[in-house]
């Protein structure tokens, strides 16, 4: 299958959207630490959610004729359209309280809500594309990670605010770099599970292969855009994310350069993911 | 329940393509468009016992369509007659049916930015006559009909084909209802 850019960017933002709300919230209001990240990562969360909607859009031939939609709502883009606008509505609602000075135990319950949707949402964005039509996506494991990808992003994204926000509690900040280790740990047992899968997958073909991955014309997407800058290049600029006696890089800037790979590397990931997607038989 | 589909003797197939053309003259299919291809499967085999036979594919008439499960529109339908359909004005050229399809037997129109695919020439049945690919075949190997009833002429021809020789492609849930007929004496069925 070709590459579907506006997906790539719609899955792409959305992921960043969701991850960068639940890593906040987590942080700020189930932590109780850096509160004052709060309402910069709604912010940045919705403007992500919206950037994600609006790729979307420019996928379809007629997006005018989207509202008929609403008649069919089994339909995965259905699911998809009602998540972002859930939790987009949620975020809005947290926004809300934290203006108007809400109480803490309010705000907490408007953010775990808005965060358990945007872990639904991550995944349903990658569960629209299990379909036994196609066998290198039709795995659980697309889904988590998707969601996994997401904490990645997330976490890189909230560690760029705690970066430059001010007077931030150090264990923030070490409770930050621990999350984004841990999930990219999560994201490198998911991709090799993913290689497990195109490998043991039904009606094999060359187009699909994991010989195509590790060796063939994708190779260079996967070791360079996945697993280098995907994995060891945020897991390095991430160790060296305030650790003592580390001059050569400032915080701030392993953290951007961090968020820069990972995000590279969720266009690599859903790059390939297109670039494996062919059908059972490809007749036309 | 009724199942229009179209049933394919390959062992009269001689792959000259007329259907192809008859189907993009019939319905007007635009450059860069497909409704109906015909692929070769071979030569296979060591000389002289070589193989080869001729595929013509086409949308497959599934039984439990996915085309039609995750299309968010409903734009794509079943008719009352089993053939799957797409309605061009409800369609948003989401192209998620094209990823469902395991067959990869729709295309997209990037003129009208909707998704198309064979219709069976439900026109052409309206009036009594037979899809153009069909009626165009010079070697008599396409035939449609119902084939779920027994006394139509595809599940007659299916029927004398013998169940040994009649084919479909992989099903992964979709129950494809179109078949081909290939008897081991001309090739070997693949995969």
């Amino acid at each position: 299958m070709s590459i579907q850019w506006p997906l790539v960017f719609f899955t792409l933002f959305v992921g960043l959207g969701c991850g960068t709300f639940v890593s906040a919230v987590v942080l700020t209001e189930w932590c109780g630490k850096a509160k004052q990240i709060r309402t910069i990562s709604s912010l940045i969360a919705i403007v992500a959610l919206g950037l994600g909607g609006m790729s979307s859009t420019l996928h379809l031939g007629h997006p005018e004729r989207m509202f008929g939609a609403l008649g069919h709502p089994t339909s995965g883009i259905f699911m998809e359209s009602t998540m972002i606008f859930l939790v987009g509505l949620t975020i809005l609602v947290y926004l809300l309280a934290l203006r108007r000075n809400a109480s803490d135990g309010t705000c907490k319950i408007i953010a775990t809500v808005g965060a358990v949707l945007a872990v639904v949402l991550a995944f349903v964005n990658g569960d629209a594309y299990v379909m036994a039509s196609i066998p290198a996506w039709n795995t659980w494991i697309l889904p988590v990670f998707y969601v996994a990808s997401a904490a990645v992003m997330g976490c890189f994204s909230t560690g760029v605010l705690l970066a430059r926000a001010e007077d931030v509690d150090t264990t923030a900040l070490t409770t930050i770099k621990r999350a984004a280790l841990i999930a990219i740990a999560i994201q490198t047992v998911l991709l090799i599970a993913y290689l497990g899968h195109i490998a043991v997958a039904p009606y094999p073909d060359v187009t699909r292969s994991v010989a195509r991955v590790l060796a063939g014309n994708l190779a260079p997407l996967f070791w360079g855009g996945l697993v280098l800058i995907g994995l060891l290049v945020p897991v390095v600029l991430m160790t060296k994310f305030y650790t003592k006696n580390t001059e050569s890089i400032s915080p701030l800037t392993s953290v951007k350069l961090g968020l820069a790979s990972v995000l590279a590397a969720g266009v690599a990931f859903r790059v390939m993911m297109f670039l494996l997607g062919s059908s059972i038989k490809q007749f036309f | 329940m009724s199942q229009r589909t179209m049933v394919v003797d390959l062992d009269r197939c001689i792959g000259c393509k007329s259907c192809e053309v008859a189907c993009k003259q019939e319905n007007g299919v635009v450059l860069g468009c497909t409704w109906n291809k015909v692929l070769t499967v071979g030569p296979t085999g060591t000389y002289p016992n070589i193989q080869m036979y001729y595929l013509p594919t086409m949308c497959q008439e599934c039984k439990d369509a996915q085309c039609v499960k995750v299309c968010p529109t409903g734009a794509s339908y079943k008719s009352e007659d089993g053939t799957v359909l797409i309605d061009k004005e409800k369609c948003i050229g989401c192209r998620y049916c094209m990823m469902a399809c395991p067959y990869g037997v729709r295309t997209f129109n990037e003129e009208t930015k909707v998704v198309e695919k064979c219709t069976l020439c439900t026109q052409l049945q309206a009036v009594g006559e037979q899809p153009a690919c069909v009626k165009n075949c010079p070697a008599g190997c396409r035939f449609v009909g119902d084939i779920d009833d027994p006394n139509s002429e595809v599940a007659k021809v299916i029927q004398k084909a013998g169940s040994d020789s009649v084919h479909a492609l992989p099903d992964v849930g979709n129950r494809p209802s179109v078949r081909y007929i290939l008897h081991s004496k001309i090739a070997t069925w693949k995969e």
